[in-house]
Formats: structure tokens, C-alpha cells, sequence
């Protein structure tokens, strides 16, 4: 898993990402987002990598 | 209400004659006793029959099918097919059940995805046949009938077991009173509320969670519906909750309504409110006749142990899981399947007993991967909370623009010969080898045919091309052929002295065992009775060959092929 910088245009993918659940209640937003997380997941097509990932993303939320 | 009243099925009732012991006061001993006649347990007595083997099977019903003519498992997997072929119900089972290749998946008014399976496959028989399972157990009765070595009790319920050292005693109760009979070795097929399974005092690990509410309709109708399996993730004609539609032999259907979790099973199962879901799929002016209607719960268990001491559990008292993918009943078949021809080689002291071993370490691993499998499915059909309800939208919403998220669109894995661990009876990964068309001699024939025409034997298969020098290799084969090992030599592609010859004319046989280029290199297929490739030797030796036989057939092997 890269866990250093990558994104070409970090403050431009930020805005976009808000902006795109700008208007949405949590749960549209949660589709939107697990939407994006598949899209991404199948551009990745790494399985070690997705679950590395998905620990990352997990491990500061509470158990 | 009965199956007449509702379908005018009329299932065969078998007569009960008072077993011998009775009169006799004293318990006989038989090698192999099973329990249970559902589909695992005739599947055994007809193999087990088939392979020269006596048995006694004991059921305490008098006729087939579970509460009446409930369609219970209706697909076929090639892999149970190809043993139907080999027992010799195959053709009744192809003219009865129906063929069938194309499925979709819907999700409301939608398709999600379709698949069609018509792409070639080797083998002799298709993907999937469907038929009702009491017509596969009908089936298997006539059959252990015409082979004749079966001792098929009827209205004989265990209600005991004792293992006793060296065999294990049952006490069977009957209409005409209650007797014992001692078995060196017990198979319990009696499902999933196994009598013997419990009196041992094992008790199979819960792997499911909350159980999913389903409801069965069996119905028959006078419009035709197209000739696929159907399955809706969210069917609007059932309150947004999952439906399989599914056709069976007869021109009857088989339709699965998931059910609210906390609905009413006698409530949902009441004709008049099956007939108005139909009503609600089908339209009003749909014309049909309800054949059976119940419900059920989905569960997973699976044993430790499939083996204790002397008794060897298969299907459904040794496992149970979701339906999803026909998983169960097909399991169970090669359950049997691959206990049978161990028990014939350890009874014809052509294997040591550990043989015996390897089918809990084959059937038990199997019965994991199809518990993960099924369990996997019911998690996709039935979202635990919310959040999981969210992820799934976004699946099925993606599924509907993108084909890269139909694979993850979750409505059943459809059943596939498990692939073995290793274990002492195969270099695993251990693979199932298709029932392909060969020539044995310049005859055409197919591969279960000539495993069928053999007694219960390794089949090790020689590959190379005409030119190749072997006199060595074929004298060395030549002997192994000859010696009392159960192993039958064949050559296939080049003759060798001695040995018969196997023609692969479609080249089909070299695809079902994935041989490529290697196979000028002279390697030795050796292939299990089961038809599981034990192992595929790249170069072939014969003293490669020979440890890999001893390693399964143990002890035995050295001490008759040295006497």
C-alpha cells in the first residue's frame, strides 16, 4: 500500500470530493461513498493492497 | 394437506418385512451398515453396490422424499451427474430433470447481469440438470433394487448407537418390534437431526448467524415461462425481498420467497397466501396449481470430525448450509462418493484402514469451502444492518452501469467439484477429472464408463507420441498392471507392450487433467475411482507412480504385491 503522496492535485480531489456529496443526507452520502470505494477498489486490482487498505482505513475508527 | 391433494404426486411405498434378527434373538454383524436413505445415504448403497460391496441401509420411512413431494434439492451439478453415470441412473435422470444453461439475475424491474453457460464443456454430461429430489432418490432405490447386493430396510429407525471397539451396535426399532444389529463400519446419512451423531455425543459447531426465513411454492402452470434460472435480489412482487424461480421435471416450478425475518412460517406457507404471491409475480390471469408449499430456515453447521472411531458421517448429519448454489444435496452425493471406493478398497484388503482418514480431511474441507461459499451469499441476500444495506445498493447500482461489479452480485456460487487438500490418498491440490469421450482399444467409451467396467482401482494413464523409446517404462508398467495393486495401466497416445490403449481423439482428456506440452515428456496421470486426479507425475517414473499408490493404499499394497 503507498501510503505517500500520489495525488497529482490533493486540494483539488478534496474540493471535488466534498463537493460532490454537497446536498446529500448521510445516507446517500455513505452510497455515494462505498460507490467510489468500489470504482476505486476494481481500478486498484490488487487484493493485498485493497486489504491493507481497508485496515488503514478501519484501524482509528472505534471497535 | 397432502402432496395428492395438492400436486397428485403418488410416491412409491415400499413394503417393511420383519428383519431376521428379530426371530433370531441375536444381533448379526455386517460389514457396513448405513443410516439414512435420503439422497448421501442411497447415493453410498448404490456406489458401494456397484463397487461389489454388501450393505445394509436402514430408513425409517417407507418411502422417498422428505414431508411428501417437497422438491428439496432440484440442480445437479456435472460433477453428481457424472456419478449418476457412472452408477447407471444418468439417462432416467437426463429424461425426467431438464437442461439448462442461462440465468439472470434481476433487481427490481431490471437485469442486472446474465450468464449462459453453454460454453463447451469436456464432459459427457452438461453443467446442470434439474429435477425434483425425490425422483433422484426414486431413482437410486430402483437401481440398488437391480445391482442387488443392497439390504434395504425400510421402517427400520436407529434410535441407538454404541461404538463397541471393533464395531459399532445399533438398536433399530421397527413395526414389528425392536432388535441390534453390529456393523464394522456405519455410515449415518440420517441427516440433520442424526440419532448416532448425537448419541456420540458430538455436536456440530453453529457456523450461521441469525437464521434467513424462506417459503418454497412448488406450482405448476399452463403458460410456459423461459427456460433459465431467475433470481431477484429485490423482487417488487415481494415486498423488495429476494426470489429464485427455478423449473424442475413435470413443467413444474420451483419459486423461493425470502420471507420479513420475523414472519410467520405456517402463516407465509398457507395456500391462499401462496397463491396470491403468485398472483402478484405472475399477474392475475395466470392460470396455475400450487404442487407444494412450506417453509423453511437456512442454517450452517459443520462436525469436527467427519469420522469417529468406526461411523463416517455424510450430507446433512455431517454439514448443513444455506441452499444457495445447490450446494448441499451435491455435497452430499460426493460425500458418498468419495467414501465408497475407500471402504471397498479397505474391505477388499487392498488399503490399510487409514485410507479412511482422508475422507475427513477431503469431505471436511470441502463442507468449509461450501459453508464460506453459501454463508457468503446469505450475507449478500440479507444485509445485517444499514451500513451493509448501503454497500450492497452501491453494488447492485454499479452492477447495473459497469461489469466490473456483476461478479460481486451475490445470488448463489453455483456448485463445483471441491479441489482437495493433500492428504495421504492425493497430491493436492486434488482436482476432479471430467467424465470425458475416450477409445479404450479403438472402442468408444467415456472415462466413468471404463472406471465403471473396472473393479474399484487407480486408472494411471501414461501420455507420449509414437516415436518414444519406453520398453523400459512399459515392462516396468507392465508389471505394476499385473501385480495386485489396484492399479490398471493405460497408454494413451503411444503403445506400449503390454499395456491397453486410450485414445483422446478430441483431445478432450488431456484438457480435463490440464495437460499441455509436457505431454511428450511421458507423464503418468494417476486418477482415484472418484475420478479425482491423485496426481499428475510431469516426467513420468513408475517408481514415482508406485510411491504415490503406496502412499494411499498404505501397507497393504507392499504386503500383497510382495505375497
Amino acid at each position: 500500500m503507498n501510503t505517500r503522496p500520489n495525488i497529482p492535485d490533493p486540494d483539488g480531489f478534496y474540493a471535488a470530493l466534498v463537493a460532490a456529496n454537497e446536498g446529500l443526507d448521510v445516507e446517500s452520502s455513505a452510497l455515494l461513498m462505498a460507490r467510489l470505494a468500489l470504482l476505486l477498489a476494481n481500478q486498484i486490482g490488487d487484493q493485498r493492497v485493497l486489504l491493507d487498505a481497508l485496515d488503514a482505513a478501519r484501524s482509528s475508527l472505534p471497535r | 394437506m397432502t402432496d395428492m391433494a395438492m400436486g397428485g404426486y403418488a410416491l412409491p411405498k415400499y413394503p417393511f418385512r420383519e428383519p431376521p434378527e428379530i426371530a433370531a434373538g441375536t444381533p448379526s454383524r455386517h460389514p457396513i451398515v448405513i443410516v439414512g436413505g435420503g439422497l448421501a445415504g442411497l447415493a453410498a448403497a448404490c456406489d458401494l453396490a456397484s463397487r461389489g460391496v454388501a450393505s445394509v441401509l436402514l430408513d425409517e420411512d417407507d418411502t422417498i422424499g422428505v414431508r411428501g413431494a417437497s422438491s428439496r434439492g432440484i440442480v445437479y451439478a456435472q460433477k453428481t451427474l457424472e456419478f449418476f453415470a457412472r452408477v447407471g441412473i444418468y439417462e432416467r435422470v437426463r429424461e425426467k430433470g431438464v437442461m439448462w444453461s442461462k440465468g439472470k439475475t434481476l433487481a427490481g424491474h431490471d437485469v442486472v447481469y446474465e450468464f449462459d453457460m453453454t460454453t463447451a464443456t469436456p464432459s459427457v454430461q452438461p453443467p446442470f440438470i434439474n429435477l425434483q429430489q425425490f425422483y433422484i432418490e426414486w431413482f437410486l432405490v430402483d437401481r440398488i433394487g437391480e445391482i442387488g447386493r443392497t439390504d434395504l430396510r425400510w421402517k427400520n429407525r436407529v434410535c441407538a448407537a454404541l461404538d463397541r471397539g471393533d464395531h459399532v451396535r445399533l438398536t433399530v426399532e421397527t413395526p414389528a418390534g425392536n432388535y441390534e444389529i453390529d456393523a464394522d463400519w456405519v455410515i449415518d446419512a440420517s441427516g440433520l437431526h442424526s440419532v448416532v451423531r448425537d448419541g456420540f455425543g458430538l455436536d456440530p459447531r453453529s457456523a450461521g448467524k441469525t437464521p434467513d426465513r424462506w417459503c418454497i411454492c412448488d406450482v405448476r402452470f399452463k403458460k410456459p415461462l423461459p427456460i433459465e434460472r431467475w433470481t431477484w435480489i429485490e423482487a417488487p412482487f415481494n415486498e423488495n425481498r429476494a426470489v429464485w424461480q427455478h423449473l424442475m421435471g413435470d413443467s413444474v416450478w420451483r419459486m423461493d420467497f425470502q420471507m420479513a425475518p420475523d414472519a410467520d412460517p405456517d402463516a407465509v406457507s398457507r395456500p391462499e397466501v401462496a397463491a396470491e404471491r403468485m398472483r402478484r409475480q405472475l399477474g392475475s390471469d395466470v392460470e396455475f396449481e400450487l404442487v407444494w408449499v412450506g417453509p423453511y430456515a437456512y442454517r450452517s453447521h459443520c462436525l469436527e470430525s467427519f469420522r469417529h472411531k468406526r461411523t463416517f458421517f455424510i450430507g446433512d448429519a455431517a454439514h448443513v448450509m444455506s441452499p444457495f448454489g445447490a450446494r448441499g444435496g451435491n455435497s452430499g452425493i460426493q460425500d458418498a462418493e468419495n467414501l465408497a471406493w475407500k471402504l471397498a478398497m479397505v474391505l477388499a484388503g487392498h488399503a490399510d484402514e487409514r485410507l479412511l482418514d482422508t475422507y475427513d480431511i477431503e469431505r471436511r474441507a470441502a463442507a468449509q469451502a461450501n459453508i464460506q461459499v453459501t454463508d457468503r451469499t446469505a450475507r449478500f441476500l440479507a444485509p445485517r444492518s444499514k451500513a451493509e444495506r448501503i454497500i450492497r445498493d452501491a453494488v447492485i447500482s454499479l452492477a447495473r452501469q459497469y461489469e466490473f461489479a456483476r461478479p460481486m452480485v451475490n445470488t448463489g456460487r453455483l456448485s463445483v467439484p471441491n479441489v482437495y487438500p493433500d492428504s495421504p490418498a492425493v497430491r493436492g491440490p486434488g482436482t476432479s477429472v471430467q467424465n470425458v469421450p475416450i477409445t479404450v482399444d479403438g472402442r468408444e467409451t467415456t472415462l466413468s464408463q471404463l472406471a465403471r467396467s473396472l473393479d474399484t482401482c487407480f486408472l494411471a494413464i501414461v501420455f507420449g507420441e509414437a516415436a518414444t523409446d519406453a520398453d523400459g517404462l512399459a515392462r516396468t508398467l507392465a508389471a505394476i498392471d499385473a501385480s495386485a495393486r489396484p492399479i490398471r495401466v493405460f497408454a494413451c497416445g503411444l503403445a506400449l507392450p503390454g499395456l491397453p490403449t486410450i485414445g483422446d481423439p478430441q483431445g478432450k482428456l488431456a484438457r480435463a487433467l490440464g495437460l499441455g506440452a509436457e505431454r511428450s515428456r511421458m507423464p503418468i496421470a494417476l486418477i482415484r475411482p472418484d475420478l479425482y486426479l491423485a496426481a499428475l507425475i510431469p516426467a513420468g517414473t513408475a517408481s514415482e507412480l508406485l510411491a504415490l499408490a503406496d502412499r494411499a493404499l498404505g501397507a497393504a499394497a507392499v504386503v500383497r504385491s510382495e505375497a
